[in-house]
Order: structure tokens, then C-alpha cells, then sequence
């Protein structure tokens, strides 16, 4: 099965981003939980050639507003 | 969850066979940390490198009761603390749970070196794969530090 390691760059924000192995690749839109926060993944792209059953991804996110956030 | 199902999707590990596997379980000692609780201090001197299994750590700058800069959250699957594994320093920056409990696997630098200097296959597949996080993490950082991929 493969793993998908993302570094999660988050602009517009004091967050330093995260990096996180998941079993599926991020897609454009899609809704991420970083401790308190949300965020919105707006850019996704291979950062190195995969490596074996590893993935090796960026994605850049946005805050999702607050509002959102207590909705989510 | 079986740990050496767990163990197969950690980076750290990947390329090593089932037998080579399983001596480096026999090595690593599971810990778990509860929510904002201090793994590492920067500037300690500590030798064992860090796994997560389950949950997220913060790492940052500064002493924990004096937080400078924070530098990156690291999920599951990922390794903390091979910066002095290496180079055997002092630690670079602190590490603390996340906001949820954590738990990780810990293997000490002597038990590593031991299993790498018996078996020199495992020791250039984990010296490589430490090498690969390394550069991954370094990408992240010029990444966040830079803005736009294309402007580096």
C-alpha cells in the first residue's frame, strides 16, 4: 500500500506547516485538521520522484476562516 | 494494528526485509506522552532517535518555557531527534506532544549502531533513509521560508 509523506506549507499564516504521512494523495479543496486549525489544500505537486511504495508531495493550504472552523 | 504493520509504512524503515525488520523492533522501546508534554529540550544532550507512531509533536526553537520560533508539526510516521543521532550533538530544538496524546518508538544510538555494525544492510538502508528525511524536511523548510516552489 503506498504512503503519501506531504509537507504542508500554509500561506498567510504564522503556522510553520506540517509533515505527515497519509494513505491517500491530498487533493485541490480538500479540508485538513492541524491541532486547532483548519485548512484548505489549494496547491498539490510531487516535490521528489517517489522512492519504493513513498510518495514524497507538497501541498500549500490557506486557513479556512473561522466561521468555517466551527462548522467544521 | 500489528507494530510491524505499523513499522512498513514508516520511511525509516522502508527497505528493509522482514528479518531485518524484525531486529530493529527488537530495538525500539515504545513511550507515550501526553498532550504538551517535553520529549526533548534544545540544547540537551540525549542519545535516541524518536518515532512517531500515533499522534502529532511540535518542534520549535528555544527552551520549552521560552519558545523563540516554531519550526514544523510532525504526524505519524515520522522521526525526531536523527539531527544529533548524526552528527551527536546537542539537541537542535525542542520537541513536545501535540495537542493529543502521542506515542513513539525509541531507539537508543549505541542499540542502532550495534544492529548497523552487524548487519552493514540495515545500516546503509537506515543511514539512507535518514539522509532522504533529512533532505525532505530541508525542502519543507525552503519551502515555508521562500514563498513560491519556483522561487528557490
Amino acid at each position: 500500500m503506498a504512503t503519501y509523506k506531504v509537507s504542508y506549507v500554509i500561506t498567510g499564516s504564522n503556522h510553520p506547516g506540517a509533515i505527515i504521512n497519509r494513505h491517500d494523495r491530498p487533493t485541490i479543496g480538500e479540508n485538513i485538521r492541524l491541532g486547532p486549525n483548519t485548512f484548505e489544500v489549494i496547491e498539490v505537486f510531487d516535490l521528489v520522484p517517489p522512492r519504493g511504495e513513498f510518495h514524497y508531495l507538497h501541498a500549500t493550504c490557506k486557513k479556512v476562516n473561522s466561521d468555517q472552523n466551527e462548522e467544521n | 494494528m500489528k507494530i510491524e504493520d505499523v513499522f512498513r509504512k514508516i520511511e525509516l524503515f522502508n527497505g528493509l526485509s522482514d528479518q531485518e525488520l524484525k531486529l530493529v523492533e527488537m530495538i525500539c522501546k515504545e513511550k507515550r506522552f501526553t498532550p504538551g508534554e517535553v520529549i526533548v529540550s534544545q540544547g540537551e544532550y540525549t542519545d535516541e532517535l524518536y518515532v512517531i507512531t500515533q499522534g502529532f509533536v511540535e518542534v520549535h526553537l528555544g527552551k520549552p518555557s521560552k519558545k523563540i520560533k516554531d519550526l514544523v508539526t510532525l504526524g505519524e510516521g515520522q522521526i525526531t531527534g536523527e539531527i544529533s543521532l548524526v552528527d551527536q550533538g546537542p539537541r537542535s530544538a525542542t520537541v513536545a506532544a501535540g495537542t493529543e496524546p502521542t506515542t513513539v518508538q525509541i531507539i537508543d544510538r549505541k542499540d542502532l549502531e550495534t544492529i548497523c555494525l552487524e548487519t552493514p544492510s540495515i545500516g546503509y538502508i537506515i543511514m539512507r533513509n535518514i539522509a532522504t528525511d533529512l533532505a525532505f524536511k530541508l525542502r519543507h523548510r525552503n519551502i515555508n521560508e521562500g514563498g513560491e516552489y519556483g522561487d528557490l
